[in-house]
């Protein structure tokens, strides 16, 4: 019956956004939900449903229609079902025409999915309702870098540089302008003020041994080589950041998470996976990256713990078992350490990270006969083993 | 080196169709006989291999002077699952194989394009998770042998003539056990044998696949991030039949990462063959060859290992050529969505720059998910072009919606050379447009009429051949290069000398573009010119010649140590 209910639903849903008071609305492509998680599909449908009823209650205003369809589109995007979440911008936008947020909504959507020359005439919109928001002059220079425009783009970056005259991101745009153009001492200019602002951008390291390169300074080319790595320069744009905090459920958390831990920004890491597992308290997986993230972070304690409620959840679960062995073995911890590999190994007996580790803390622990007969079955180079005395 | 491209863009000619359409490619697979539908053993569990393959060869494997075909299969993934019992069922006659088709112009006297498949008879018995394909002549008999990469173990088919090949993976120490992906035959060490460098993508297996989702929360495939690189293989052929695994002394062992594509060409123009790695996710590679059998990663130093702005992006395909005329090879490598597929110009002795966005093809880029794509002037106006395969690795939200059962289809692209540092894209190309999932690119004259076609391969989907309907409205000049052996000789760099002032620069090769062999023959647009000074030849053993009087508008062999001195 629940099934039945939901199909229903969208089926009905894209004919109830088209009826509208307004003529000139568009009707919103409805997403399939059918393979979301439960609990996002959930939070969709409600403001589904919420968007519908407004809709069809004549005696609500356009105001609040338009706040209807920001609030849907906001949840698209989150999740990110663009071109849903463009429709119902797009349609707040109609309804609310100066209203910043879905002007500059439906223009950062343009400029992700390529549409640049709506992009840029919605931003220009945007920016007349609201002078002083610094991602609208910054998301144009980028546009305009792209497009090859530099004069526009610089115009742009500098724009926002009047609004935030320290502007990391403006810089960084204004650096890379003047790289464009082969300028490299006013690229090298602007990507040090770039650094200044935030110095855990790295990848601005990058763009200075390009433009070192530039003037043929090897040693400063080398040096900033040395430095570059993932961690780019953002500007900073509430309304976007704040969609992070509509997701529900457990995988996208986790999926962030994981993108996070890659790039070794554990301390973010870390708080994707908390939310993850806030999110599903029995997800093992969350718990287990959140393990991991947590000892990669010197916090053994909170990391034995979460390993702990993972085999607790999912008692034959190798990688809990294995990273729990791995933290009692870096505290000398061999009895323990063994007893983890072991029940790890039960599982899955050819697991060679499980089967090294094994015989290395029988050896430790003085189990030398356990420890040869191991190394002898999984091929393993046999080690010097001293029994206890 | 300048190039007569200026004046030849004049002369430039854009057929249109009564609707107004640019008409350059007619597709014409099925039409022609090439029958073959890609299978990827998908289950719906999301197993990344399912859409990584398959590519395709253009190859003359019998020597009879028209380009046939190899096209590499897919299979079943998981254990005790039938072809016929998977999401997209097989439904060929007998289980699912990599296939040879024979090009019949040349041999049916009516100048027809007609393909056979003659798989059977060849004695190739590709029925592994097939992902890619090679094509060089390893043992100099003038016949090209092929090597086929697959989800575990390679294999090695020398072509012993009449249409007959030999599975000599054993003998010739060339198997990989792991998950390969493109390879490339070059001679590196130019000792006149061809060598063999293989891509490894990532440690799959369908017991160790993760369930991984996107940002929608929908169950999709992962990234390769999840899979532990495992590291390319660089085999040095010994001359006798046998290669020797030489990795870790070469120096490649030392740097890789999740390798897909591969192109190698003379970057720093010293003679000697250097080689790019295309890796989904980890920076790229420059293996600067240091003329002792060993190589060093150069490609940070160098500007090519990330884009522009430092950012590591997803590398598919890539191919190497000569776009602005300056006499060195450039390198554009495809990309995932939201990326740019990434020019990286050559300013002189391997020192690159982005140049992407100046030459518009940053935000052409961004809306698709490039894999195979090659340099090659489609319009023969003597500028090279660009051509980009392109299909989704990640569900779309807009065709799930539309309750595509296959939801990665997106369009082809073609751009045209300005002649002025750029590219333009080429709209409403109708045999571009279908939304297929393509993979490989593979360029090469079918029809021998003097303007280059493309084969492309579509994951779980048919093989498409696009015929150049527009190149040989100009002139052009169509050579294979071949050693004394007969062979043709992979890494020889031809100038084509116009006049006294303008020269264009090409090379033989089969590598490039993703999974996929090209034809070997050099085919030059020379637009309105009719005549031509010199073809200037520097073989790979470093020797140079020079023919005069080299024909247009027709094909001539070029064999080393002919030219009349």
């Amino acid at each position: 019956m629940k099934n039945f209910l939901v199909m229903l639903f969208l089926v009905i849903t894209p004919a109830i956004y088209s009826q509208s008071f307004r003529r000139d609305l568009v009707a919103v492509r409805s997403p399939d939900l059918t393979n979301l998680e439960e609990s996002v599909r959930n939070q969709i449908t409600e403001l589904q449903n919420s968007l519908a009823a407004t809709a069809k209650n004549p005696a609500q205003s356009e105001t609040a229609l338009s706040e209807a369809y920001g609030k849907l589109g906001q949840i698209y995007h989150a999740y990110s079902l663009i071109p849903s979440a463009h429709d119902c911008y797009l349609n707040a936008s109609l309804l609310a025409p100066k209203d910043f947020r879905w002007t500059y909504l439906v223009a950062k959507l343009d400029q992700q999915e390529g549409r640049f020359e709506d992009a840029i005439r919605r931003y220009r919109i945007a920016r007349t309702l609201r002078s002083d928001y610094v991602a609208v002059p910054v998301n144009l220079g980028n546009i305009f870098l792209e497009l090859n425009r530099l004069e526009e783009a610089r115009a742009s970056f500098k724009e926002a540089l009047e609004i935030d005259k320290n502007n990391p991101a403006a810089h960084y745009g204004l650096g890379q302008v003047a790289l464009s153009k082969r300028s490299y001492a006013e690229a090298i200019q602007h990507f040090d003020k770039t650094l200044a602002q935030v110095p855990s951008a790295n990848r601005v390291h990058y763009s200075l041994a390009m433009a070192y390169r530039g003037l043929g300074d090897v040693e400063k080319v080398k040096t900033h080589l040395t430095q570059q790595g993932s961690v780019g320069v953002r500007v900073s744009d509430p309304l976007v950041d704040g969609l992070q905090d509509l997701i529900e459920g457990v995988r996208v958390h986790l999926a962030r998470g994981k993108l996070a831990f890659e790039a070794r920004q554990f301390d973010e890491a870390a708080i994707e996976f908390r939310k993850a597992v806030a999110a599903g308290p029995n997800n093992v997986a969350a718990r287990i990256n959140l393990g991991v993230t947590l000892s990669q972070l010197g916090d053994a304690q909170g990391a034995a713990e979460q390993f702990e409620e993972a085999i607790r959840l999912e008692p034959g679960r190798v990688n809990a078992h294995y990273n729990l062995a791995i933290l009692l073995a870096g505290q000398n911890s061999h009895e323990k350490a063994i007893a983890h590999l072991q029940s790890a190994l039960a599982v899955d007996p050819n697991d060679m990270n499980v089967g090294s580790l094994l015989a290395s803390e029988l050896v430790k622990a003085g189990r030398c006969r356990e420890a040869i007969e191991l190394q002898r079955r999984m091929n393993l180079k046999p080690s010097p083993c001293r029994p206890p005395e | 080196m300048r190039t007569i491209a200026t004046v030849l863009a004049i002369f430039f000619i854009v057929p249109f169709s009564a609707t107004g359409q640019h008409i350059v490619f007619k597709e014409v697979a099925e039409q022609v006989g090439l029958k073959f539908q890609h299978y990827n053993g998908m289950t719906g569990k999301f197993y990344l291999p399912e859409i990584t393959g398959s590519g395709g060869a253009l190859f003359d494997f019998d020597n009879d002077g028209d380009l046939d075909v190899f096209l590499v299969q897919g299979n079943v993934l998981e254990p005790n699952t039938q072809p016929g019992n998977t999401l997209f069922p097989w439904r060929g006659p007998q289980s699912p194989r990599g296939r040879l088709f024979r090009n019949e112009l040349l041999s049916n006297g009516s100048a027809k394009l007609i393909f056979t498949d003659v798989t059977q008879q060849s004695g190739i018995v590709a029925t592994g998770y097939g992902m890619g394909v090679a094509v060089g002549d390893i043992n100099n008999d003038g016949l090209a042998d092929l090597y086929l990469t697959n989800l575990g173990s390679n294999q090695m088919y020398l072509n012993k003539g009449a249409g007959k090949f030999t599975d000599v993976t054993k003998e010739s120490g060339t198997d990989d056990p792991r998950w390969s992906t493109s390879a490339s035959f070059f001679d590196y060490d130019r000792d006149g044998w061809l060598d063999l460098m293989v891509l490894n993508y990532a440690d799959f297996s369908v017991a160790n696949s993760p369930n991984c989702y996107a940002a929608t929360t929908a169950k999709d495939y992962c990234t390769p991030r999840v899979f532990r690189a495992p590291g390319n293989r660089l085999f040095h052929n010994k001359g006798n039949g046998v290669f020797e695994d030489v990795t870790v002394p070469a120096g490649v062992s030392k740097e890789f990462g999740h390798g897909l594509g591969i192109i190698t060409a003379d970057f720093n123009n010293d003679g000697w063959i250097d080689i790019y790695v295309a890796n989904d996710g980890d920076q790229s590679q420059l293996w600067t060859n240091q003329k002792n059998g060993t190589f060093v990663n150069d490609a940070l130093l160098a500007g090519a290992a990330v884009n522009r702005n430092g950012q590591t992006e997803a590398g598919m395909g890539v191919d190497a050529g000569d776009f602005d005329g300056n006499g060195t090879d450039d390198i554009f490598v495809t990309h995932l969505t939201d990326e740019t597929n990434t020019l990286f110009v050559n300013l002189g002795e391997a020192v690159f720059e982005d140049r992407t966005r100046e030459a518009g093809l940053g935000m052409p880029g961004r809306r698709f998910t490039g894999f195979g794509t090659f340099f090659f002037d489609y319009d023969n106006d003597g500028w090279l072009d660009l051509f980009v395969a392109n299909g989704a690795v990640q569900l779309l939200p807009e065709l799930v919606r539309q309750k595509n059962p296959f939801p990665l289809g997106q369009p082809n692209q073609l751009f045209r050379n300005t002649g002025k540092g750029g590219f333009v894209e080429i709209m409403d190309q109708a045999e571009l447009q279908p939304l297929e999932v393509s993979r490989g690119a593979a360029l090469g004259d079918v029809d021998n009429d003097g303007d280059t076609d493309v084969l492309v391969t579509n994951n779980n989907g048919p093989v498409r051949l696009l015929l150049n309907q527009v190149g040989n409205q100009n002139h052009w000049l169509g050579m294979r290069l071949v050693g004394r052996s007969g062979r043709d000789m992979l890494g020889a760099q031809v100038e084509i000398v116009v006049d006294e002032k303008n020269s264009l620069r090409r090379r033989v090769r089969t590598d490039g573009s993703y999974l996929s062999g090209n034809d070997p023959r050099v085919l030059v647009g020379l637009g309105q010119v009719s005549k031509i000074k010199a073809v200037r030849v520097v073989w790979p053993s470093g020797t140079v010649e020079e023919w005069k009087d080299v024909g247009v508008d027709r094909y001539t062999t070029l064999k080393e140590g002919t030219a009349r001195r």
